[in-house]
């Protein structure tokens, strides 16, 4: 029970936060009394007009007055309650994704990828999505702040200036800045004219996810800096060594994703084959067709014989190949097939490897691409551009110079070191020395917190800013709406300083594009892009010397960023905390993860607590067991932990604690091998009660064998042998008798037909879908111990299933979201006709009318209808729909809203909608240009957000759509089929490519009989 | 009149009354007559009000706090509240069971406990009434599943099993309380005309509607009983049938199954029959009834709770056969989990207290021990419970997609509705047991051996 209703302490307010007149008049009024109205308190009615107006006129090229409210003759284009859409980008630790943010009246309130835009190809990850809740978060940085007492933006400036004189007198010395990674050229601009203004001046850069490998081990083996692109899609062959390739978190691993899974449809005669050695299962190894668990220490082996024996193949041997005993015999065998196959498919295959490996290895991944012939066609090298990239060296070398007396004043941009520092660079203490620390940041962290000056700086949907994707282009990042909550970018900070007396981020960006028109520089702001790709550049192996192939490890650690909270810098963001890990599905903390036979030896299981030691520094975190990973491994999750992040992420404010998510592993995190090191686990005994989505009860001998006998039926699957020999043994997992129904359907779709269908070739598990969701349809956030129980609201679930045994199991993933049945079992059985059939075939909920008896649940086979068992909204939307709430806060919440889509309440059944709003919207445009409507006009939030393209969504009626082509392949079946409920979502099995040398006989052999 | 009235016990003293029948009319009334019932009836009252009061702040945090209060979670959608409402509706078919099959097959033993029978079915029913209200998630619109013409023109969606239960429970309901009532009415105009003060003959005057016991209302009495009786018959079938079709026509392994409808009836008719013992045994004690409900009675009642026993155990056992029989994978692993899963105690528990407990009655030094009564008809009640757990939890913690499968764990919230549910159950009966006539007076006296004198 929850003895706070009205204030869950999930979403307790911040004690600071309290007592902003400001703010509060401001969020109180926006909505409450017209606009012309509205006062800024110190800024006045007719300048918050010029701002407005100046947003409007700066958000996109459609508005091109400068000052346009009120509006005495409306805006060319601009209609009150529809959506206008703008191309930006995100730049996440140096790593730039193109977006379309969608405006709903001057309100951004959904971003999803860019399909046009080959760096992402469309596909977003889960905090792309998760973007705009991260906008209208009240825990983000709202004043500037001197120490503990807020100030202004006018002391702030000065206080720099002064700092920033001062140094310059002595041609810079004493000054630094510390940011984290940002391909933003604009900001690369401004770091060399702050070095030309002060060359004595120090700028560190300082990313907890740096990760150098892949570019110095190009130098390494090329003699020159160069950086690769990938074209998956032309490889037959992909062998990924831990590979984070397709990740969302990797440069274009969105567009890679979509490119890879464009080779895996078995209806195709060119489906690839993809070979995964790799510790944890990653979002390329569940695509993998063999997926051989190795710990790290093994990858140098594994390159160093794939390195050596094609060299040596090929009579351009470059490094000796270790020996058979080296690899163990079952990794050898495998391996050689690799090998003969890689020769085979010369200049068709790609190796890629993970980035958290070192140089050495990384250069011979490199020359393997070279000597399989592949530089040029899957694999090509261009010059690199100027970025702001560093990592963990950068920051000793800031402590150092601190130690060293050597800054005076230290300006942070953006970064939190004090949080993410490893364990053995003391930054926190060395902060302490210097004598004036300025820190911008969305957040009063906890570096904000420890710096003399803190200032708010602006959210990537407010200001202007710009982003270099892989292949050397620019993207422009385009606001929707004004600073919030008064912060400024960090470019124009640094434009201040440079003598700029009121710098706009517009102005800076475009004078980094040299577009000499406005003409060109509208054309690019609204593609999106400007700049010639990077020239490509030839490479040679230069002279390669053998690496050493270290010894395993009693326990290898290996640090990964979060796939959803990314290194904490997402910690404060609901959406995401409440994401199911891909794999252990744990929500809102995170845990050690190994694998099963590692935790018998450990004595470990779901849920107990063990200690992990490093470099004598240890951590006390729960564990979970991993099938697939390979044994002799930990996985530690960075990002958690959290103590000053807000109401969300865990606050330890002494006068309001807000629970803290999940561990701090940073604590542990050495910086002489920041992603992979080595160390010891006990278990101290103790359990922690794990807030995951899935499995949420230990899962006995009896739940086991059901699981195991069904799971051939519900995530069917085969080899692309016996797909091609029996295209119809897909249909017969199942046997059941005619389907037969006493009725006849009651309607008979002549117009629209709307189906989905599912590819699980293409399901990597990302988890964008269920943010892009969470997004579109206002689906609650529900807190841990909800989720503990079991209460989690969205409406998309990714089911993950194991296959094979636990010590070699790989992993399935299938979304399931409503299946929009024709012959509806929920609609059956609700007495008050609040879940109804639509003549285009949709099971549609009307929320008013919903009692909650939750009937409709209960006859749900797929479960995929989710109550609100209390009420999740109750702080933002007031406690009845018609009161609203005058608290500042939830009015800023309540901004992220869709206003399309109604806000449940209490005590209602909500689910997948297939996005009926987007179709309704899709539907008026069509009718009042008087067309049919075109396939791909109407995407579902899921499908926009799914980098490789396996969901797909249309009309069924319409012969040549995507989703009938699909539903009509042999491999195309509905889930519980046997029970008639004719659902229109289709799932595409599951179809692998293996070798035949490596296939295992008894393996996906369908039963034809 | 009652000068010999002792003071622990008022109802303990020898029957007065020259003739059998005075002596039946007098052991009834004074139960009502008795200037204050015993201290155990003070007891149990102060008891049932505690309880009832835990009902209502039970209820109060749900319906403040949202049915997230109880243990609901996303699988299991359906927790104590159905149990309960399941459960109270099966205890209510043994009252018309009694008052209605028995009476036209002509069982007359019936006489002696028909009308408890028949008070204990209506609080019951009045307690599983309560839940379908309380356990929606918006408790302030149950009226929603009436037809009830307004303007938003909103009808109820009558395919669904659950608006079937709305009309068969009230149904039900409707002709129980009518029944009961035409029952007591000479019975209310006895307690009038024994009445010493203006009070209470103006309030049983008034229930009693001008009984005068002319042989013409009796005539017109005993038809209607009659016809009520007959219609009461079938709802007794009725009520449990479709109550069971709300899981029998789902399509959730261990719910879709055609054998429900018999098998909730006659687990309705065995635990309510097991309720009326419960009830019998402490209040025949109390109350001085020993030479009205007697020994045979409960014997008889025994007997019946041994027959529909075995039915139910016949059911259980068809269950499992059919599962295994039906070749459906989520079938078979439904009723595998039920007796071997996380939840498997609660299936032995249901097995051990309605198919092992009952079958003590095969002995008749055992079935006419009222201790051993009283016991084995609490252990088939809580079986009865335990029944629509296994049956309605159990099924839900895992269903067809493993990756859905969860489990159930009741809140104190649960707990606290359920022990509430019985404080409610309890206050109205004991507020019926002093105040209204616990025996049909009339009725017993119909059949006592005086009464046919001159039969040959």
């Amino acid at each position: 029970m929850n003895s706070q209703p009205k204030k869950p302490k999930y979403w307790r307010s911040l004690a600071e936060l309290e007592g902003d007149p400001e703010f509060s008049e401001y969020v109180a009024r926006e909505f409450r009394e017209p606009l012309e109205q509205t006062p800024l308190s110190d800024a006045g009615r007719r300048r918050f007009m010029q701002l407005m107006g100046a947003s409007f006129a700066l958000a996109g090229c459609h508005y091109r007055e400068e000052k346009i409210l009120p509006h005495t003759s409306r805006p060319d284009g601009q209609i009150p309650g529809v959506q206008t859409s703008y191309v930006t980008v995100m730049d996440v630790a140096g790593v730039a994704t193109p977006l379309v943010a969608t405006s709903y009246d001057g309100r951004p309130i959904k971003v999803r990828g860019h399909r046009e835009d080959q760096a992402s190809l469309g596909g977003t990850g889960p905090f792309h999505e998760a973007s705009i809740l991260g906008l209208y978060d009240p825990d983000r940085s709202q004043k500037v702040m001197q120490g503990q007492t807020p100030s202004t933006w006018e002391a702030f400036d000065g206080a720099l200036l002064a700092a920033y004189t001062a140094a310059q007198k002595a041609g810079g010395e004493g000054f630094a800045v510390l940011s984290g990674a940002h391909s933003s050229p604009t900001l690369a601009r401004l770091r060399n004219e702050l070095k030309t203004e002060l060359p004595q001046a120090a700028w560190y850069v300082y990313e907890p996810s740096h990760a150098p490998g892949k570019e110095r081990g190009a130098e390494l083996a090329f003699g020159k800096r160069v950086r690769e692109l990938v074209s998956p899609e032309k490889a037959d062959v992909i062998v990924a060594l831990d590979s984070d390739l397709i990740s969302a978190q990797s440069p274009s691993g969105l567009a890679y994703a979509r490119k890879v899974s464009e080779r895996r449809d078995p209806d195709s005669d060119s489906m690839s084959r993809i070979y995964a050695f790799e510790s944890l299962l990653s979002e390329l190894g569940s695509l993998a067709d063999h997926r051989v668990a190795v710990q790290p220490s093994k990858i140098a082996a594994i390159l160093a014989f794939l390195e050596g024996t094609i060299g040596s193949e090929l009579g351009r041997a470059t490094i000796p190949a270790p020996s058979a005993d080296v690899l163990g015999a079952e990794l050898h065998k495998v391996l050689s097939v690799v090998v003969r196959e890689l020769l085979e498919k010369k200049g068709k295959s790609l190796v890629t490897l993970g980035s958290r490996y070192g140089a050495e290895l990384h250069a011979s991944a490199h020359r393997l691409n070279v000597l399989l012939g592949n530089v040029g066609s899957t694999v090509r090298y261009v010059e690199p551009s100027e970025t702001l990239s560093g990592g963990v060296d950068d920051l000793a070398a800031l402590v150092a110079d601190i130690d060293a007396g050597k800054v005076k004043t230290l300006l942070i941009l953006g970064a939190n070191p004090v949080y993410s520092a490893p364990a053995d660079i003391p930054f926190a203490p060395a902060l302490g020395k210097v004598e004036q620390s300025f820190h911008l940041g969305l957040y009063r962290d906890e570096t904000g917190e420890k710096c003399s000056w803190h200032a708010p700086e602006a959210h990537f949907l407010e200001v202007w800013g710009d982003a270099r994707v892989q292949d050397g282009t620019v993207r422009i990042a385009q606001p929707l709406i004004e600073p919030l909550l008064g912060g400024r970018a960090a470019i124009e900070v640094l434009a201040r300083l440079l003598g700029a007396p009121n710098p706009s981020s517009q102005a800076l960006v475009r004078a980094t594009s040299h577009l000499p028109t406005d003409k060109l520089w509208r054309a690019a702001v609204h593609s999106g892009r400007y700049g010639a790709a990077a020239n490509e550049v030839a490479v040679e192996i230069q002279a390669a010397s053998a690496f050493e192939l270290p010894s395993a490890g009693e326990l290898e650690v290996i640090f990964e960023t979060d796939p959803a909270v990314f290194d904490g810098r997402f910690a404060n963001n609901g959406w995401l905390q409440e994401l199911p890990h891909p794999l252990s599905k744990q929500t809102w903390g995170n845990a050690a993860l190994v694998g099963p036979a590692t935790a018998e030896k450990l004595g470990l299981g779901d849920g107990h607590l063990c200690e992990v030691t490093i470099e004598g520094r240890s951590v006390s975190l729960p564990s979970i067991i991993s099938p697939g990973q390979a044994e002799g491994t930990i996985a530690l999750t960075l990002g958690y932990g959290r103590t000053v992040a807000g109401v969300v992420g865990g606050f330890l404010n002494p006068a309001e604690p807000v629970e803290v998510s999940g561990v701090d592993v940073y604590k542990v995190r050495p910086s002489k091998a920041p992603f992979l090191a080595s160390g010891s686990v006990k278990k101290t005994g103790g359990r922690q009660e794990l807030a995951i989505t899935q499995d949420l009860w230990a899962i006995d001998a009896i739940g086991k064998s059901g699981q195991k006998q069904r799971e051939d039926q519900l995530v069917r699957e085969t080899t692309l042998a016996d797909y091609k020999a029996h295209p119809d043994g897909i249909q017969h997992k199942v046997h059941h008798p005619p389907l037969l129904s006493l009725w006849q359907p009651p309607v008979s779709y002549e117009g629209h037909k709307w189906g989905m269908a599912v590819d699980l070739n293409k399901c990597t598990g990302c988890a964008a879908c269920i943010v892009a969701c969470q997004s579109e349809n206002n689906i609650a956030v529900v807190g841990r111990s909800e989720v503990t129980k079991g209460r989690e609201l969205t409406w998309i679930r990714v089911e993950r299933y194991y296959k094979g045994d636990a010590k070699k199991a790989s992993v399935r993933q299938q979304p399931v979201m409503c299946q929009q049945c024709e012959n509806a079992p929920c609609e059956q059985v609700c007495p008050v006709g609040a879940t109804m059939h639509t003549e285009e075939g949709l099971n549609d909920m009307v929320y008013n009318r919903c009692i909650g008896t939750r009937y409709c649940s209960n006859n749900c086979p797929y479960k995929v209808r989710r109550f609100n068992y209390r009420n999740y909204n109750l702080e933002t939307i007031g406690t009845t729909p018609y009161t609203g709430t005058d608290d500042r806060r939830a009015k800023l919440k309540a901004m992220a809203f869709n206003p399309e889509v109604t806000v449940r309440g209490r005590g209602v059944m909500e689910k997948c909608t297939f996005c009926v709003q987007r179709i309704q919207n899709a539907k008026i445009v069509a009718k009042n240009q008087r067309r049919p409507l075109k396939d791909g006009e109407i995407s579902t939030a899921c499908e926009d957000a799914c980098p490789s393209g396996a969901i797909v969504f249309g009309d069924l009626n319409d012969k040549n759509s995507r989703v009938a082509a699909a539903q009509k392949v042999p491999r195309a079946y509905e889930l519980l089929q046997e029970l008639n409920n004719r659902p229109r979502v289709n799932y595409l099995a599951r179809i692998s490519n293996p070798h035949p040398e490596l296939s295992e006989a008894d393996e996906h052999k369908s039963e034809h009989h | 009149m009652n000068t010999r009235v002792s003071i622990t016990n008022p109802y303990n003293g020898p029957l007065e009354g020259d003739n059998a029948f005075a002596q039946i009319t007098h052991n009834v009334s004074r139960i009502m007559e008795a200037p204050r019932p015993p201290l155990a009836w003070y007891i149990a009252f102060a008891f049932a009000l505690g309880l009832l009061g835990v009902f209502g702040l039970s209820l109060g945090i749900v319906v403040w706090e949202g049915i997230g209060a109880w243990g609901h979670v996303h699988p299991v959608a359906w927790g104590f509240p159905i149990v309960n409402f399941v459960f109270w509706v099966g205890i209510g078919h043994a009252g018309t069971l009694i008052s209605a099959i028995l009476f036209l097959l002509r069982q007359n033993w019936r006489t002696a406990i028909n009308r408890f029978a028949e008070a204990m079915t209506i609080f019951a029913v009045v307690c599983a009434a309560v839940f379908p209200g309380v356990h929606i998630g918006r408790p302030w619109l149950p009226y929603w599943m009436f037809p009830i013409p307004n303007q938003m023109g909103m009808w109820p969606q009558f395919r669904s099993p659950l608006e079937w239960d709305v009309f068969a429970v009230g149904t039900y309901a409707t002709v129980s309380v009518l029944f009961w009532y035409m029952g007591m009415i000479p019975d209310f105009a006895t307690f009038r005309d024994r009445s010493t003060s203006t009070v209470r003959r103006f309030v049983y005057g008034l229930v009693a509607m001008g009984w005068r016991g002319s042989s013409r209302q009796w005539h017109r009495y005993e038809r209607a009983y009659l016809l009520l009786a007959s219609l009461a018959t079938p709802l007794v079938l009725s009520v449990h049938s479709v109550v069971s079709f709300d899981f029998a026509t789902s399509q959730l392994p261990g719910w879709h199954t055609t054998i429900f409808p018999p098998y909730f009836v006659a687990g309705a008719i065995f635990g309510g029959f097991a309720m009326v013992v419960v009830l019998a045994v402490p209040a025949r004690e109390f109350f001085g009834l020993k030479k009205i409900i007697t020994l045979k009675h409960l014997e008889l009642m025994a007997k019946v709770i041994l027959a529909t026993g075995m039915i139910v155990g016949y059911a259980y056992a068809m269950e499992m056969f059919v599962a295994w029989y039906s070749g459906s994978i989520y079938e078979q692993f439904a009723f595998l989990n039920r007796a071997f899963g996380n939840y498997a105690w609660s299936y032995w528990t249901m097995i051990f207290c309605n198919v092992l407990a009952p079958q003590v009655f095969w002995f008749k030094k055992l079935r006419t021990n009222v201790w051993v009564i009283l016991i084995v008809g609490i252990i088939v009640n809580v079986g009865m419970w335990f029944e629509r757990f296994v049956i309605i939890c159990t099924s839900l913690t895992r269903d067809f997609l493993p990756a859905n499968w969860g489990a159930f764990i009741p809140s104190a919230v649960d707990y606290a509705t359920l022990a509430g549910s019985f404080g409610l159950f309890f206050t109205l009966f004991l507020l019926f047991c002093r105040y209204l006539p616990m025996v049909a007076m009339a009725e017993v006296k119909a059949f006592i051996p005086e009464s046919h004198v001159h039969d040959h």
